[in-house]
């Protein structure tokens, strides 16, 4: 039977009639065309659907879409909010960090969240807070150089704004 | 394995006690839901397939992390492994318990996945299990008849298998404080996959006594059985004595006896004389001048 719940994704209201046994992936992907969310595994190993749930890193392909109604969604395409990319999303494209790129929402969005709550990471800790997310292609290296140069820009710009 | 699940109805109950008597109500044919990071994959793989579901996460009552010197550590079961990995209270009192749910999966698995849950799912290479009947933690149950306070170690009657009935919530985690010149720790390896499912598990707690002996010392294994196990007799080796490498080493391959792996049987057992050596001999000193508990 159809419930009809109100999302907020990326700061936009939807009110959409939804069937309990759907996930957020689906809702996200099938129902409003947001196919920036991976679906990959299915069960929680790779990381690919990683999206904000209150700021927190939580994975779609697991998540009951009505579980999360009315809290704050953010999948990638909310992330810049404009023309202008991201810092993290800038800093991916311009230090090589995206290949294939079918890693790369979860990455970013799961950087956002360490950025948030951490904004000068270590290495060491960049690796830890993106240990679920798996990367096929890069081998990492270029993908932890892209968050800690996206750390330093976004440390600049908050000193000069 | 499918993608999507098939369609039951959903409740999401706004006290507990509403819970219960939803669960009282559908019996079998629900199941509650905490995290996901369990059931979900279970429906997906159609081992599960609950005509209703009971969702636990807005109730409020069932999330707190409160610490009492008397009483000891009180957990409600939805705390996340996150939660309870970064718990001040926690981290202090019972760093072995941080130390395991920090293990859990992955980052996000550790957002989503709470302690209830990891405790009902009942496998044997769960990681909160070995240190906490290492800590004698006992579980508060709910039903339609009343409440019933079960110890850890009598929770589990095999793999995935409890003493929950189809209508019993667990609605808190109790953890008794160390007794004075006491500490503990987790050790554990890992299989090497996309998940480091854990291949041994080690939960120690050990107590130093007047005379500098142990007064007591408590082994919780995991993995290496079919549900989370004390290994008794390499504790009554020590408890009285003082643990001299020697006398922990022997300790040490007597707890991989009391270990009954099913695969990887041999490795196994070995793995768990590592563990149980290591963390005896680590955490003994530690005990010395400790005023009150460590875990
Ligand atoms: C990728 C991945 C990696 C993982 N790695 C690990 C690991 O390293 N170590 C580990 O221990 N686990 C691991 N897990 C398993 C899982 O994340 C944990 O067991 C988690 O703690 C389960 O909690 P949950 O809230 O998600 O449970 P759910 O899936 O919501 O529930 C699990 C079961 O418990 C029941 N239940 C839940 N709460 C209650 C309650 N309060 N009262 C009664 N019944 C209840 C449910 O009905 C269900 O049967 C992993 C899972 C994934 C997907
Ligand atoms: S698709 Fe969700 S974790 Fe892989
Ligand atoms: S860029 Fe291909 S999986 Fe990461």
């Amino acid at each position: 039977m159809k419930v009809f719940a109100g999302f907020d994704i990326n700061g936009q209201t939807h009110e959409l009639g939804i069937e309990p046994h759907q996930l957020l992936i689906e809702v996200l992907r099938d129902h409003l065309g947001l196919t920036g969310t991976k679906h990959s595994c299915g069960v929680g190993n790779c990381g690919a659907c990683t999206v904000l749930v209150d700021g927190v890193p939580v994975l779609a392909c697991m998540t009951l879409a009505l579980a999360v109604r009315g809290k704050r969604i953010l999948t990638i395409e909310g992330l810049a909010g404009g023309p202008e990319l991201h810092p993290l999303q800038r800093a991916f494209v311009d230090l090589g960090a995206i290949q294939c790129g079918y890693c790369t929402p979860g990455m970013i969005l799961t950087a956002k969240a360490l950025l948030d709550r951490n904004p000068a990471p270590t290495a060491a800790e960049v690796r830890e807070a993106l240990a679920g997310n798996i990367c096929r292609c890069t081998g990492y290296v270029k993908i932890v150089e892209a968050v800690l140069a996206a750390a330093e820009k976004m440390r600049g710009r908050e000193v000069a704004p | 394995m499918y993608r999507l699940l098939t369609p039951f109805d959903y409740f999401e109950p706004q006290s507990v006690r509403e819970a219960v008597e939803l669960l009282a109500r559908f019996g079998h044919r629900a199941r509650v839901i905490a995290g996901g990071t369990d059931l979900v994959i279970s429906m997906k793989k159609r081992q599960l397939t609950p005509e209703c579901l009971i969702a636990l996460a807005g109730l409020e009552e069932l999330r707190f992390i409160e610490f009492d010197p008397v009483a000891g550590l009180r957990l409600g079961p939805l705390c996340t492994h996150a939660e309870i990995a970064r718990s001040p209270l926690v981290r202090e009192h019972f760093g072995m318990l941080a130390t395991a749910c920090n293990e859990v999966g992955t980052p996000q698995v550790r957002n989503m996945g709470t302690i209830g849950g990891n405790l009902c799912k009942a496998g044997p290479s769960q990681d909160t299990p070995p240190p906490l009947v290492a800590l004698e933690a006992k579980l508060r149950l709910l039903g339609p008849q009343g409440e019933r306070v079960v110890p850890l170690d009598q929770f589990c009657t095999g793999p995935f298998c409890t003493v929950l009935s189809s209508d019993e919530l667990v609605v808190e985690i109790l953890i008794p404080p160390l007794p004075p010149g006491g500490a503990g720790c987790y050790k554990w390896f890992t299989k090497v996959t996309v998940t480091d499912e854990t291949l041994a598990g080690a939960g120690v707690v050990v107590v130093r006594g007047p005379g500098d002996v142990c007064a007591d010392v408590r082994i919780g294994l995991g993995s290496v059985a079919p549900m989370a196990i004390r290994a008794r007799k390499a504790e009554a080796l020590l408890r009285g004595n003082r643990p001299a490498p020697g006398l922990v080493w022997e300790a040490a391959e007597r707890a991989a006896q009391e270990a009954e792996p099913r695969s990887r049987a041999a490795y196994r057992r070995h793995l768990v004389k590592v563990l149980v050596n290591e963390a005896i001999t680590e955490l003994w000193p530690l005990t010395a001048d400790l005023p009150g508990g460590l875990g």
